[in-house]
This record gives C-alpha cells, sequence and structure tokens, in this order.
C-alpha cells in the first residue's frame, strides 16, 4: 500500500492491487472505494468548525460521523476534525482530483 | 503507482462542488415556478400557471442533467435540500421580475463555474456547460420579452386578461 497523505492522527493509503484506499484512523483501518472517499470528504467539509466554538450550535464540541452506509461510527473531537478536514483536503490534491492550495469549504 | 483516482474519476472534486452547488440552485429555481404557478392559479392567471408549470419541469430537467453528469464522471452528486421558497408576490409583473432576477441569478452561476472549470484545466465541464451558457440566454430573452410585452398592453382595464392570454406564446 501506498501512503497518499499522513496528517497528525490519520493516514490514507492506496491499495492498487485491491483498486480502493484505507484510512487508518488510529483505532481502525477502514476499506473505502473512490466514492465513499468522495462522501467522506463531503460529509467532514460540510462540517463548520465554528459551530464548535458556539455552546449553542455545538455544546459538546464533538461530531458523529458515520462512514461507508453506516458501517463505521466515529465520535470525533474539534482536533480531530480540524485534522481530518486537513487529511482530506491534502489527500485529494495529492490524488490529482484536486487543484486547490488553499483551504477548500462546502457551503 | 496505478492512479486509481483518476481512473475512477473524470473532472475535478472544485467542479464536484460547484456543480453540486448549480443542482441545488435548479431545483430552488424549480420550486419556486411551482410557487409561482400555485399563485398564478389563484389569482386566475391560468395561462402563466402552465406557463410556470413547464418552466418548473424544464428546470428539473436542467438539474437531472447536471446530477447524470456527476454520475457518468464518477462524482458524488448530492440529492439537493429545498428550503425557503416565496409564495408571496404583489402582482403578476411581480411575478415575472422575480423570475428574470432568478435567471440572471443562474446565468451569473454558471458563467462562475465554466471561469473556475477553465481556470483550473478541467475541460470536461467546461465543455459540458456550454449547452447550459447557451439556455440561458434564451431562458432570460423569453422572459425579457414577456416584461416587454407586459409593458406595451399596460395592467390597466382588461390589460391583465390580455398578458395571461399572450403568455400562451410562451408555451409552445
Amino acid at each position: 500500500m501506498n501512503v497518499i497523505f499522513q496528517s497528525t492522527y490519520y493516514t490514507l493509503y492506496q491499495a492498487a492491487n485491491e483498486r480502493c484506499f484505507y484510512v487508518d484512523f488510529g483505532q481502525k483501518m477502514v476499506r473505502m472505494s473512490l466514492c465513499q472517499l468522495l462522501a467522506l470528504r463531503h460529509k467532514v467539509m460540510s462540517i463548520d468548525i465554528e459551530h464548535h466554538f458556539d455552546s449553542d450550535l455545538n455544546a459538546h464540541g464533538f461530531e458523529v460521523l458515520m462512514l461507508c452506509n453506516k458501517e463505521h461510527l466515529f465520535v470525533l473531537n474539534t482536533l480531530e476534525i480540524l485534522d481530518l478536514k486537513k487529511l482530506v483536503h491534502h489527500s485529494f490534491v495529492s490524488l490529482g482530483l484536486s487543484v486547490e492550495t488553499a483551504e477548500f469549504s462546502i457551503s | 503507482m496505478k492512479d486509481i483516482a483518476r481512473q475512477s474519476m473524470s473532472i475535478k472534486v472544485e467542479s464536484m462542488d460547484l456543480l453540486n452547488g448549480q443542482i441545488k440552485m435548479e431545483a430552488h429555481a424549480s420550486a419556486t415556478y411551482l410557487a409561482m404557478a400555485s399563485w398564478c392559479e389563484q389569482n386566475g392567471f391560468f395561462t402563466s400557471a402552465k406557463f410556470f408549470f413547464k418552466q418548473a419541469e424544464e428546470e428539473r430537467g436542467h438539474m437531472m442533467k447536471i446530477f447524470n453528469f456527476l454520475v457518468d464522471t464518477g462524482g458524488n452528486p448530492i440529492s439537493p435540500e429545498v428550503t425557503g421558497i416565496n409564495h408571496d408576490y404583489s402582482s403578476i409583473v411581480d411575478v415575472f421580475e422575480s423570475t428574470l432576477e432568478h435567471e440572471v441569478k443562474v446565468t451569473k452561476s454558471i458563467h462562475n463555474i465554466v471561469k473556475k472549470a477553465r481556470e483550473i484545466g478541467d475541460f470536461a465541464t467546461e465543455r459540458f456547460l456550454d449547452w447550459f451558457v447557451m439556455e440561458q440566454v434564451e431562458e432570460e430573452n423569453t422572459i425579457r420579452d414577456i416584461l416587454d410585452m407586459i409593458e406595451v398592453t399596460g395592467t390597466e382595464g382588461v390589460g391583465l386578461q390580455m398578458i395571461d392570454n399572450k403568455i400562451l406564446d410562451w408555451i409552445d
């Protein structure tokens, strides 16, 4: 497996022989197709991190992420979400599917 | 190293995000035209209502065209949430003026995606949007012609009835 991008907590690998990707979440390795990786990107980039600093909008500073058609569930804190955003952003640039150099967010 | 990502997807994610935004905009336009059709029906403008029912279908057609493009290119099309549809209009003139404003917004949005696709070298998206650029010219022109007709006809006396009857010219 080849490392596509490594952030502080997470690593994205490409498994060429299986034609898929693996995300190492620390406690768990998750196998993903590109479609599932795109769905992860959409979910992660749709999170408004500013809500984590407003107790009315996000009282506990956690996000619940369900991935791969609800096969995996993660509860992530603010730092982990920021790191996951970084992983997703840089991974798509490394994969050649994104040309953005600045941080990108989905409205 | 095999390029699995490129083999699975043939457009850039920046274009995909903008096209998903456009899907939402087209869905919003379709719902807005449905609200206008409802207003026209309730206020006795039955031909105009038919016109807006047809426009609502057309906008949904545009949405599906983009949705299918994202499917074909291996992207991740998102089914849009549509909220905040205005159902209140002060007159039939207000309805058509709002329509033109809406079409101009859609045109600007399409042009923005074309510009971005060109900047990032996403030729497939740029070429795909050629049809939308020309479609918007036609859409804006139709509404401008209707507003011109309303101005010439006037809204006094039987003017409103004449306006509604004349809308038939733009339905076929």
